[in-house]
């Protein structure tokens, strides 16, 4: 018998009951969703620009450049100075990625990442900061109204992204950068 | 090291023994309370902040009780949809099996270095060891799974492995074994030093494996959660990649996820939720994506109604944070790779020394801040009783248990016996009968004796 069916049947011995699923129905709290957001985003040690949209994003991208940093942007209509390269490896040295959000989760600050946007999907982990631009419309209050929202076929990764990388390993201090990037800026566009 | 002792030999002792150990050093000890205490003070922020926090809790109990009551239907769904997503699902019965099929997978793709996600479960497999002695290169990549395995150390708690170490122990390690600066214990000094290290092994690495928080069974997905981003660097830079999960991580969908994903990080370290939380639904391009479903006691478990709601547990380490025993004893302390509350739960059964059944005060602070709500006090206590039907009391409990029920049982013996102790407590010196209160008495003063019994003050005071 395979390991498989022998897990199976051992499963028919159990001493549970059936239990019903629950009704997931919890209350969201609707007001001020960007203001919400903009609180838990920081929270979590990112950083909201409500004004300006796509041009400020541009801005910040032309400025980045400026200094000599390597840029790269999956957003439409953001140019940077770096194409996505054939291999995730060659990731290795981007500065800044620009990266399309597809949902923000206002009660916890969490962007909902998907790898159609990404090139490679490492991408916004590899880079050593990272830039999500985020439709203000796409703002839900919860996860329970996000995980309504979010796309995931077959085939894909997605991910929430809630700030830049972090670890509190070494005596609980907290330390921004671990390996993901070490900053996280969201564009309201 | 000192949890390296024979403890065989030393039988039910073993928690006492070894908690001893930890507590000689008392600022250690009240070190080690205190940063866990923060985490658990930060965890009632996060709770307190919500106000369907409670909702939450019973929420999430009931869907992992919901998916426990048909776990073979779930795993199923999840094994199909898994297969038309392109992932190749693999079923062990236990950590030798999940180890020969973490092996053959790697040793068909020749890998000669894993980077591994902080996974419990390939702890509870032991499969660093196995690897590493087939030639593989294994590395821990979380931060503190890191730290730890660089010392050759176990984890001493399910979330912060390397909670016990203090900065200038890590800054040695450091030192010694990524070069660092001498006498450097900075905590960002330290950090961007290993993520420089870390980065190169991200890089240069074959293949990747990641525990999983949660399997989607709908989507055939499953979740991986971490704050450092350890997990989505490994998993997506090689092209073959590996999940480990024990059965009882499946749930139905996504949105069952999303009520645990609210719960997690709040109740683990007070976070709103981890930085990210990963869904993978599917390899990359060119690439390969197995999960590995492992038993490996699981199903044992649920044969019993009481021990089975352990397997409710989601493992935010919010029971070890809030135990105070945990706290004051250390996670090296309790006979099994899960310590803890949870590890009692799910360890005391294959505890050959018996010892750690005993190492709870039943205070229930566990169950009261568990996210599922995993009623621990109840378990701890069923696997007393069950150990007792087995005849495996701790040395000692077997002799005078059933004499101490006796004389519970009887009021003219009770009476008796408790006003002699009153008036001995009156007359004789403390430091005569100190002696005869054990353990007890060590870090405490004997009481005052009141005067009478209750049970005489209530009868001559109730209203008739």
């Amino acid at each position: 018998m395979s390991s498989k069916h022998e897990i199976l049947n051992a499963l028919k011995l159990s001493a549970l009951t059936n239990h019903p699923m629950p009704s997931i129905d919890v209350a969201p709290r609707v007001e001020d969703l960007v203001g919400q957001f903009e609180t838990n985003l920081k929270t979590v040690a990112g950083t909201l620009h409500r004004e300006g949209g796509l041009a400020a994003l541009q801005a910040k991208v032309d400025e980045l450049i400026a200094q000599g940093l390597q840029v790269i942007s999956l957003v439409e209509g953001v140019t940077a100075n770096r194409d996505v390269p054939p291999t995730a490896h060659e990731l290795r040295d981007i500065d800044y990625a620009v990266i399309p959000g597809d949902v923000g989760v206002a009660e916890n600050g969490a962007i909902w990442v998907n790898n159609k946007n990404l090139g490679h999907r490492v991408t916004p982990f590899i880079c050593e900061n990272l830039i999500l631009a985020l439709p203000i419309h796409k703002i839900v209050p919860n996860m329970h109204q996000a995980a309504k929202e979010v796309t995931l076929d077959a085939g894909e990764f997605g991910v929430f992204i809630a700030g830049p990388s972090k670890t509190a390993d070494i005596e609980q201090a907290l330390v921004v950068g671990a390996h993901g990037a070490c900053s996280l800026n969201v564009y309201l566009v | 090291m000192a949890y390296q002792h024979n403890h065989e030999a030393m039988g039910s002792q073993v928690h006492a023994y070894k908690a001893d150990i930890f507590c000689r050093d008392e600022t250690r000890v009240d070190w080690h309370s205190k940063a866990l205490w923060l985490l658990r003070e930060k965890r009632d922020r996060a709770a307190g902040s919500l106000p369907e926090w409670e909702q939450l809790r019973q929420l999430g109990s009931e869907i992992k009780l919901h998916t426990l009551t048909n776990l073979a239907q779930y795993l199923e769904t999840f094994e199909q949809n898994c297969l038309a997503n392109g992932i190749k699902v693999h079923w062990a019965k236990d950590g030798a099996e999940h180890n020969r099929i973490v092996h053959e997978i790697l040793a068909s793709h020749k890998v000669k270095k894993l980077v591994k996600s902080k996974s419990m479960l390939t702890e509870e497999c032991h499969l660093n060891p196995y690897l590493e002695q087939r030639g593989i290169e294994v590395i821990d990549t979380d931060l503190g799974e890191r730290i730890i395995q660089l010392a050759k150390m176990p984890p001493s708690h399910i979330v912060v492995p390397a909670i016990h170490m203090k900065k200038e122990e890590v800054g040695d390690l450091f030192h010694d074994k990524l070069g660092t600066k001498a006498g450097e214990s900075d905590p960002l000094y330290l950090t961007r030093a290993a993520r420089a290290h870390l980065r190169e092994q991200f890089l240069s690495a074959d293949a990747a494996m990641t525990g999983v928080n949660m399997a989607i069974a709908d989507k055939g997905a499953v979740v991986v959660c971490t704050n450092e981003g350890n997990a989505d660097m490994g998993a997506n830079l090689p092209k073959l990649q590996l999940h480990s999960m024990g059965i009882d991580k499946v749930v139905p969908d996504i949105d069952s996820a999303a009520v645990l994903l609210r719960t997690l990080a709040r109740n683990a370290t007070g976070q709103p939720v981890t930085t990210y939380s990963a869904f993978y639904r599917g390899p990359q391009v060119d690439g390969e994506m197995h999960v590995i479903i492992v038993d490996n006691g699981r199903t044992e478990m649920m044969k019993d109604k009481i021990l089975a709601e352990s397997l409710k547990c989601i493992r935010c380490g919010g029971c070890l944070n809030t135990c105070p025993v945990y706290r004051r004893s250390g996670g090296y302390s309790y006979n099994y790779t899960i310590p803890g509350p949870i590890g009692i739960a799910v360890g005391a059964t294959h505890d050959n020394t018996n010892s750690i059944a005993w190492a709870c005060t039943l205070c229930g602070s566990c169950t009261y801040v568990c996210p599922t709500k995993v009623p621990l006090d109840k378990i701890i206590h069923h696997h007393r009783r069950l150990k007792a039907e087995a005849g495996k009391l701790p040395y000692g409990k077997n002799a005078y248990m059933p004499l101490v029920g006796k004389f519970m049982a009887s009021t003219t013996l009770l009476n008796c016996s408790m006003g002699a102790a009153r008036t001995a407590l009156r007359i004789l010196p403390g430091s005569l009968l100190k002696p005869f209160s054990g353990a007890w008495g060590k870090y405490r003063e004997l009481p005052v004796a009141p005067n009478s019994s209750f049970e005489a003050w209530f009868k001559k005071h109730r209203s008739l």
